[in-house]
């Protein structure tokens, strides 16, 4: 029972969070016609890395997500998590944020985020206990007895990132999460959520729109085109973490952030 | 300049006001006692007759609570199937809509032709009445519940049947509560109205009778009791309200407690 801000990103366990995307498609059926939305798609996440999906809307960046997190399944091709498929959601292995609106509005936030657990049957004193490291974490330490509706959007937004966390999953799959928020609420948010990263060593897929939000935090950013969804670059991002605001301004910065725009305005 | 009242204090003060013009407006002549008793004489009507208005009272109660059974349980049930599945929604719904604008009181003399003109044709009457909203009502709050939610749940490895306590029932209660304080009120609506129709016992009846025979005072005082039935029956609501859906505190609320979490960290109420 080890508490999460302990697991430490040098020992990951042997392949635990590694995700192989092979040859994945998607092709939605409606009345006149079918609609490929994803294409091909092929990808390999190594264990603790901070990948970033962005595309124009519609490339089926979130699709491909959720197929990750075992909430959809793909047409054709595999994806597998720690060497296993997902053919639907599994806690021990996928944590998943999603935007704003998923915390439970009549549960208090630590009851949120011992949620899953009380799912599973988890004894009361043991989900409490874990409910709160996973808040001490994300620096909610003491809210744990507000209500939603009394937490700033940043915080609601922290006690989703607990209750993906809560129960120490390798991976954590992240979609659109601070896109409801303002622009200095999503700037410190980034900060705190690579904070989390480097404290847990998670293996964490990120889908954004914004792209400076996605050279920031990744390691490695993937570009996908517009409808048929497909992979068209995948960058390393080299710059030093910790990532500093400054880094912004500067040139590698720039043109990291250039040559993705180049691609998702080519494709859109 | 800024000795604001409270809202609060001027909802008391409005209702005072109206109990003062009530008992000042008769007895000065300017409303005949015919039209408008004055409240001390419909309150003295009704103490000399309490035994007679306390029969009443039980017997309008024990429709009320029956039909309010009847229709919350029903609506309850249909709504949640009606909203949950498509297939009846498409059949059904329509069907409910308009039925919803039909007038069905002009049902009530049938229903006395078939169950008789005592409790059971007042309680088939108002639990129709009253199950029509309770039913709409749950049913948008299943369909409105933001999926979202659901997808969390299920990305937690909720079960169905999980999904259904935790999430689906809690998300769709105060959208159920609102439909039961508007059914409710209708099934009060329903027994008295039908009481006064056609009836051998209950308040209504009492009301319409004293009216046959111009007794003013005691016509108001079965008012005066439908009065309070309708106003305890909305404070329970808003009870049941407070207990089980404390985090709908109102849009306006709601932001305002935002606001607070947001600027300052102090604890909101």
């Amino acid at each position: 029972m080890q508490p999460l801000a302990n697991v430490t990103p040098l020992k990951p366990p042997a392949r635990a969070g590694a995700i192989e995307v092979n040859n994945v498609g998607q092709v939605f059926k409606t009345r006149s016609q079918d609609v490929v939305a994803l294409e091909d798609v092929s990808l390999e996440i190594k264990p603790g890395r901070f990948v970033v999906l962005v595309g124009p809307s519609g490339c089926g960046k979130s699709t491909l997500l959720m197929m990750m997190a075992g909430l959809r399944q793909q047409t054709s091709g595999t994806i597998t998590i720690n060497g296993a498929p997902i053919p639907q959601p599994d806690p021990d292995r996928v944590g998943v944020v999603f935007q704003e609106a998923s915390l439970f509005p009549w549960l208090t936030a630590e009851d949120n985020v011992e949620f899953p657990l009380a799912l599973r049957g988890v004894p009361k004193a043991e989900r409490r206990a874990k409910a709160q490291d996973a808040l001490k974490l994300v620096g909610l330490d003491g809210f744990g007895k507000r209500h939603p509706h009394e937490l700033s959007g940043g915080m609601k937004q922290r006690v989703s990132i607990a209750r993906g966390l809560v129960q120490d999953p390798p991976v954590l799959l992240m979609d659109e999460p601070f896109a409801a928020l303002d622009e200095q609420t999503r700037m410190t948010m980034g900060d705190e959520l690579l904070r989390i990263w480097a404290a847990t060593g998670k293996t964490v897929v990120f889908v954004t729109h914004s792209l400076t939000e996605a050279v920031y935090l990744a390691d490695e950013v993937i570009v996908m085109s517009a409808r048929p969804g497909r992979i068209v670059d995948h960058l390393q991002v080299q710059l030093p973490r910790p990532r500093t605001y400054e880094m912004l301004s500067g040139d590698a910065f720039g043109s990291l952030r250039d040559r993705i725009w180049r691609h998702i305005r080519k494709s859109a | 300049m800024s000795a604001r009242i409270s809202a609060t204090t001027l909802r008391y003060l409005i209702v005072i006001g109206l109990i003062a013009l009530w008992e000042l407006l008769p007895r000065t002549g300017l409303i005949p006692e015919l039209f408008l008793p004055s409240l001390s004489s419909t309150l003295v009507a009704g103490w000399t007759d309490a035994a007679e208005y306390g029969h009443a009272l039980a017997v309008t109660l024990y429709e009320v609570v029956v039909s309010m059974a009847f229709a919350c349980g029903g609506g309850i049930l249909l709504g949640a199937i009606v909203g949950s599945l498509p297939r009846p929604r498409v059949l059904i719904m329509p069907m409910v809509s308009s039925l919803y604008a039909v007038p069905l009181v002009i049902l009530y003399p049938v229903f006395t032709v078939w169950l008789g003109i005592g409790s059971e044709s007042k309680i088939a009457f108002a639990s129709i009445y009253g199950f029509l909203p309770t039913m709409l009502a749950t049913a948008a709050g299943i369909q409105t519940i933001d999926p979202q939610l659901l997808l969390a749940a299920r990305s937690m490895g909720a079960t169905l049947s999980q999904r259904l306590v935790h999430v689906i029932i809690p998300a769709a209660i105060p959208t159920v509560l609102s439909g039961l304080r508007v059914g409710g009120a209708l099934v009060i609506v329903g027994v008295v109205v039908s009481e006064m129709l056609i009836s051998s016992a209950g308040i209504g009846y009492l009301i319409s009778r004293y009216r046959t025979i111009l007794d003013s005072p005691h016509v108001f005082a079965g008012v005066l009791l439908v009065l309070f039935l309708a106003i305890a029956f909305n404070a329970a609501i808003r009870w049941i309200e407070r207990k089980a859906a404390i985090w709908q505190t109102g849009t306006r609320a709601g932001q305002a407690n935002d606001e607070i979490a947001s600027s300052a960290m102090q604890p909101a109420t």
